[in-house]
């Protein structure tokens, strides 16, 4: 008979260091529960997160605390228009020997750091972005003739600016499909407010610890795939994937009328594996269905386009997301 | 369970709400059997909407851990029991220690479901409906919608009625019937009669039964009865007309013609012991004619129908002629017409006598055959012919008494008719009509009109002088065309035969012209003696006593003081019917009359 034992003290150790993750981050960060959970949810997951909200939220705040407490090379980018992709990938630099000779020397961009912030990310232009992405993707850069790795873990946040739209370069579908979650920084409450402005505009200042180490985090990752995903919750996310589509068997009304293309099979990726590490929070061993619909917001927002209709209606896709989760039954009849 | 009672709630009102109302037709409309039978079919439309709901609610598949995932959902374990009821299936090799640690989660919490509560099976809103559409219909047929029919009234019986006088009239003629008669036919035929005025007696039978019995009594009586008579007179007639061709059977031969049966047969018999002795037996010539007036009596019937059959031949071809030249010469029709009528009238003559002829020949077969033989043994030997001549005395001795039983189902038939006649005069008029019959068997048995006799004769005495009507003429019959008889009611006489026992005596009253009969009696009867001036004496004569009994007048007058009894009025009785019988056989009478005739007489019938 398997250990359950093990997998109990694993998903305790789990909780214990997401606990203490939580709680050192929530040091320095106000709220934004959900964005955090999003953030370490995406992070376990091993893959990136796109945040979106207003300047001023704390979103490099958050990423830069994020790799405080986990003890991470942290690199911040600032995504400009005139930003090169050598910018952010490095480049290849002619170093002179102290005893003579020039050699080729590859000096590594930000890119190349365990948690990297892409700071409005659709400032940059497309072939930047494409530089940045296919290092998300691979987890490895090639310059040259030579294919340089990124270290695990690897974790890119980047941001955009909903506010300042003109001269970006909105990050294309394909692209967009690669980050794990879409977040939604809210601005905070008043009470949040009143934290915040406590917490910034004092002498105090709060420093992190780091609570996790490297290896932990990839043991916590590897635990995340571990986590078991009954069949029917592995079908329901497929069902909430499949109606994001106009032809859907089970795509409610809304979705027929104003939406153009519904979610890749990525979306049901990230909603397993988030709902995946959701368990875990909770200290479940397996995912369930509430787990999925928790997270399938997050996972499905920037996946699933509006037709022009949708657009012009101002249909946001988080509306079509929830008639989704409203309408589709937890099993099929 | 739960969405097979949801769904049957659903669809129930269905059938119900049909049944309801196809019961409310039934009930209001009271339709009729064809119109029962189509509710019926169409009923079974909403029966099959609703088997079908439920058998696709039963048969539908059932996504797999439903009812667990409704549990976890209710009491809020985020598919802990789902997930591990999922895991448990996974073989132990292949489960991961996650997967066993969710089982062993599962089942940690699997004791604190509550299935009652997370999956209730609510009532659902139509059930309501369904229990008023339910109770509908059992108080629908419960109740029983009376119509009210006519049902005909119940046939009255009402029993024939007949006085006991009648009754014992007709018990008499079949006890007389009885001991005349040892046909066996016969005495069936009376005993059916006698049954038939037993239940009469006893109020078994209403009018309609008394007439079917006694039809169908009368048909078995008549048939063949005539027929047999006529055909056997026929044949003997034939018989004779030979036999008297030879003086040996002369005597019978004239017996014979007569239809004196014992007679005849007497004569044969003599006829054989002459055969048989060896003195004054007869010669030759006598013998030789004796064998051929046997040998041609013998063959008088056969030939009788030969000829018939003869004459038969001749005119149907004179018919065929006759259609054939119609036929030809349609314009001579008038000359033709009549011809042809002619002939099949004498067709159908001939096709009669045939018939009797048949008949006659069947009946007497047997004595032909014995004289045939007698005719063929007489020149052999004399002896045998004897014998055989015996034996056809014999047959005549059975035929006479054949003819005697006939005549007993002639006598029973005509009593019947006697029956009929008098149930119908009974039954035509309506009470009048039984009132002036009453009053007819009063008068014609010496009573007033005054109270019921009893058929006995109550002697009363009446007011009545020499023949003078009392109030009048009876009149019989209703209406135009009914007629007054003046009837002659019996005077008592003082001192003449006994009175019976309880007969009130005469009262010696006067009674006054009135409506009514008197009760008194008159010493004027006769009147004063006329005073004739003349010179002349008065003569009593007085008839000397021969001793042969009152006179005539003398039993008829005092016969109904007396009760119709004695063998003095029974003879007196006797000479009177038989004239009367032989007037109305001689249609002397007018036929409305025949029945009041009759009935007198059976009214004044001497009695025991």
């Amino acid at each position: 008979m398997p250990d359950a034992d093990q997998a109990r003290e694993e998903v305790s150790e789990f909780q214990k260091q997401i606990g203490a993750l939580r709680e050192e981050i929530g040091r320095v960060i106000v709220g934004n529960r959900e964005v955090i959970d999003g953030v370490l949810s995406c992070m376990l997951g091993s893959s990136h997160a796109l945040l979106e909200g207003v300047p001023g939220l704390g979103k490099t705040m958050l990423v830069r605390t994020l790799a405080g407490v986990l003890g991470l090379e942290f690199s911040r980018i600032q995504f400009t228009p005139d930003l090169m992709p050598a910018d952010i990938i490095g480049t290849v630099v002619l170093d002179e020997a102290v005893a003579g000779g020039r050699t080729l020397e590859f000096r590594r961009g930000p890119i190349f750091a365990n948690i990297v912030l892409a700071d409005e990310v659709n400032r940059a232009t497309p072939k930047t972005q494409s530089a940045l992405l296919e290092a998300m993707q691979e987890h490895r850069v090639t310059v040259g003739r030579t294919t340089h790795t990124i270290a695990e873990p690897y974790f890119v946040l980047a941001t955009q600016n909903p506010l300042e739209m003109e001269g970006t370069y909105p990050l294309p579908e394909a692209q967009l499909d690669r980050f794990f979650f879409k977040l939604e920084v809210p601005f905070p409450s008043r009470d949040e407010l009143h934290a915040i402005i406590d917490r910034t505009t004092t002498e105090q200042h709060a420093e992190v610890r780091r609570v996790l180490t490297r290896e932990q985090i990839l043991s916590m990752q590897a635990l995340v795939r571990r986590v078991p995903v009954a069949r029917h919750v592995q079908d329901y996310a497929i069902r909430v994937l499949q109606a994001t589509h106009p032809n859907g068997e089970e795509a409610p009304e809304l979705v027929k009328r104003f939406v153009r293309t519904g979610a890749s099979p990525r979306g049901a990726q990230a909603m397993l594996l988030g709902a995946k590490v959701r368990a875990l929070f909770d200290g479940r061993f397996a995912a369930s269905i509430d787990d999925v619909k928790a997270t399938a917001l997050a996972a499905l927002r920037h996946r699933v386009l509006l037709s022009f209709e949708g657009e012009a209606e101002g249909v946001a896709s988080d509306r079509v997301i929830a008639e989704i989760l409203k309408k589709l039954p937890a099993s099929k009849e | 369970m739960a969405a097979v009672f949801s769904r049957s709630m659903l669809l129930l009102p269905l059938p119900l709400g049909y049944a309801v109302a196809a019961l409310t037709l039934l009930k209001a409309l009271r339709l009729g059997q064809a119109a029962q039978r189509n509710l019926l079919i169409l009923g079974a439309l909403p029966v099959l909407v609703l088997v079908v709901g439920v058998a696709r609610v039963l048969l539908a598949r059932r996504p797999a851990w439903r009812g667990s995932l409704a549990l976890d959902e209710f009491h809020g374990f985020q598919d802990r029991v789902t997930s591990a009821l999922t895991f448990s299936q996974v073989p132990e090799p292949e489960r991961s220690p996650m997967m066993q640690a969710a089982i062993e989660d599962g089942v940690s919490v699997a004791g604190s479901l509550d299935p009652r509560r997370a999956v209730p099976i609510r009532v659902p809103p139509e059930a309501g409906l369904v229990a008023v559409l339910a109770l509908g219909l059992y108080g629908l047929s419960m109740l029983e919608v009376r119509h009210y029919r006519q049902l005909p009234p119940p046939a009255s019986f009402e029993p024939m009625q007949m006085s006991a006088d009648d009754i014992e009239l007709f018990r008499d003629v079949a006890k007389e019937l009885q001991a005349k008669n040892d046909d066996p036919n016969a005495l069936v035929a009376v005993r059916r009669f006698n049954q038939l005025v037993e239940d009469i007696a006893e109020h078994r039978l209403d009018r309609h039964e008394v007439f079917q019995r006694m039809g169908d009594l009368e048909r078995d009586l008549k048939d063949n009865v005539d027929l047999d008579q006529d055909a056997r007179d026929e044949g003997l007639k034939g018989l004779a007309r030979e036999l008297e061709k030879s003086g040996l059977t002369k005597p019978a031969a004239a017996a014979l013609d007569e239809k004196r049966l014992a007679d005849a047969e007497k004569a044969l018999r003599e006829l054989a012991e002459k055969l048989k002795k060896k003195e004054g037996r007869p010669n030759a010539a006598e013998l030789d004619k004796l064998r051929q007036a046997l040998e041609k009596a013998s063959r008088s019937n056969e030939e009788r129908l030969k000829n018939i059959a003869d004459r038969r031949r001749e005119l149907e071809d004179e018919h065929k002629s006759l259609l054939k030249k119609k036929g030809e010469q349609p314009d001579a029709g008038a000359n033709t017409d009549p011809k042809l009528a002619d002939n099949e009238r004498r067709l159908e003559h001939l096709d009669r006598e045939k018939s009797r002829a048949e008949h006659s020949q069947k009946q007497m077969s047997e004595l032909d055959q014995q004289l045939a033989q007698a005719a063929r043994d007489l020149m052999k030997d004399s002896q045998q012919s004897a014998q055989d001549l015996e034996q056809g005395a014999q047959d005549i001795n059975r035929m006479a008494k054949q003819e005697a039983s006939e005549q007993q189902k002639k006598e029973l038939l005509k009593k019947l008719q006697e029956m009929r006649e008098l149930m119908r005069q009974q039954g035509k008029g309506g009470k009048d009509q039984m009132q002036r019959l009453a009053k007819f068997g009063q008068r014609a048995r010496g009573q007033s009109g005054q109270g019921q006799g009893q058929g006995q004769g109550q002697g009363q005495g009446q007011d009545q002088a020499g023949g003078q009507k009392q109030d009048g003429p009876l009149r019989l019959g209703s209406g135009p065309g009914s007629v007054s008889i003046e009837i002659p009611v019996a005077q008592s006489r003082p001192g003449e035969g006994p009175t019976e026992p309880g007969d009130k005596p005469g009262s010696g009253q006067e009674h006054g012209a009135g409506l009514g009969a008197g009760t008194g009696h008159n010493k004027d009867l006769a009147g004063a003696a006329t005073d004739l001036k003349g010179k002349t004496q008065d003569v009593t004569a007085a008839g000397a006593d021969t001793g042969q009994g009152a006179a005539s007048s003398q039993v008829i007058f005092g016969a109904a003081e007396r009760g119709f009894v004695g063998r003095g009025y029974k003879q007196v009785f006797t000479d009177y019917q038989t004239v009367a019988e032989q007037a109305l056989s001689k249609d002397e009478i007018p036929s409305g009359y025949r029945f009041y005739v009759r009935r007198y007489f059976q009214l004044i019938r001497p009695r025991d």
